[in-house]
């Protein structure tokens, strides 16, 4: 293990859509109610071809730029880009500034929601059988 | 400086308030009206608490968000006198917005089972705790304030009109915590303060993403590319997701 947080690797080629990860996700962040509100999608790009997407906790990241209030930070021990709710003026930017739409606005709550990692122990990355998610 | 909470000393900072000194110290106290980002108001007054301080001849009842904290400050968050006052307010919040899920849960933890109020007939479920106002002013737009005195007082636009400044973002309709902002959306428009706006529309597939209103703001006022507003969710992560199958070979 190198210095500075841990990433979560995405490798497609192991992944088979199994979808244990997005199940794995809506349980920890949705109460397991809503696969569509998952911060983890896998999309089939072709048969047999599937690539599953999560938030990349860009470097410089566009979420961090479009949010004014500050409600988007990076917490440094995990290296996630984190909401503090009460900062969140539900303006919605960040959704539509994300070049990689891992942004999810809760028209519901208001708030946008994102992964942060599980704080340090990612459960996608926990559940998936075939080895295709790591966090390292 | 050192405050005393509940009886636990805390360290506060200076121009804290007691709400924010209590937080950090991991003391809960309700509120519904306040956000670290905009300016206190002290308009639901759910969060009152009882301050007091040896120079003084007797406590008094305060807002925590607005109250700044000083040397020895006595606060004590949960005596029966503040308990029966936040009940009482929340009693009149949730007369005037009985169907409001967030009040509703405020009301089951605070032990109150339904309003002992009547809402009048003509009223609407606005409880007047700025946050949609604050929120706008905070954007730099200012379409909406507060208007008219007392039992009249409402949230509107200059005069009831139409709404110059407004950029058709929807902040106001997804902050209200009693949900009474009337918005709608089709496929083409959103409709909010009585002004339509046109959606600007995924490059990809058609679905509405920003209004065009709110897409020029985001341009003028944040340090993006112009041509990050142009598409939904969906289509941007499914080109990424192809972009990294190619990779993966």
């Amino acid at each position: 293990m190198g210095d500075g947080p841990r990433t979560l690797v995405i490798i497609p080629d192991k992944c088979v859509g199994c979808g244990t990860c997005k199940l794995a996700c809506s349980m920890v962040k949705a109460s397991g109610d809503a696969m569509r509100r998952t911060r983890i999608h896998i999309h089939n790009i072709s048969r047999e071809r599937y690539v599953q997407m999560t938030c990349l906790q860009c470097v410089d990241a566009a979420c961090i730029k479009a949010c004014d209030t500050g409600a988007l930070m990076r917490n440094e021990a995990t290296g996630a880009v984190e909401l503090q709710e009460n900062r969140c003026i539900s303006c919605g930017l960040c959704e539509v500034a994300c070049p990689f739409g891992h942004m999810h606005f809760n028209r519901a709550t208001g708030k946008p929601e994102k992964c942060d990692l599980c704080s340090g122990d990612p459960a996608c990355a926990k559940f998936c059988p075939h080895g295709a998610l790591l966090y390292r | 400086m050192k405050i005393t909470i509940d009886g636990k000393k805390v360290e506060a900072k200076r121009w804290d308030t007691v709400l924010t000194a209590a937080r950090r110290a991991g003391i809960a106290i309700p509120s519904l009206c306040q956000l670290d980002s905009l300016e206190n108001v002290g308009a639901c007054r759910l969060c009152m608490v009882e301050v007091n301080h040896p120079h003084w001849r007797g406590a008094k009842l305060v807002t925590a968000c607005e109250y700044p904290v000083e040397s020895g400050l006595e606060v004590i968050t949960t005596s029966e006198e503040v308990l029966r006052l936040r009940r009482a307010n929340l009693d009149l919040l949730l007369a005037r917005a009985p169907e409001s899920r967030r009040l509703q849960q405020m009301s089951a933890e605070m032990g109150l089972e339904q309003s002992g109020y009547v809402r009048p007939d003509k009223g609407t479920a606005c409880i007047l705790c700025m946050l949609c106002t604050r929120v706008c002013e905070k954007l730099g737009c200012n379409a909406i304030a507060p208007a008219g005195r007392g039992l009249d007082k409402r949230i509107d636009t200059p005069f009831g009109g139409y709404p110059d400044t407004c950029i058709g973002c929807g902040a106001c309709a997804a902050i209200c915590p009693v949900d009474c902002i009337e918005m709608t959306d089709t496929a083409k428009t959103r409709t909010i303060w009585g002004r339509t706006f046109e959606f600007v529309k995924c490059a990809e597939c058609g679905t509405p993403v920003i209004t065009v209103e709110y897409r020029d703001y985001a341009i003028a006022h944040r340090s993006l590319p112009a041509d990050y507003y142009n598409e939904c969710s969906d289509c941007k992560r499914r080109k990424l997701a192809v972009k990294f199958a190619k990779v993966g070979g």
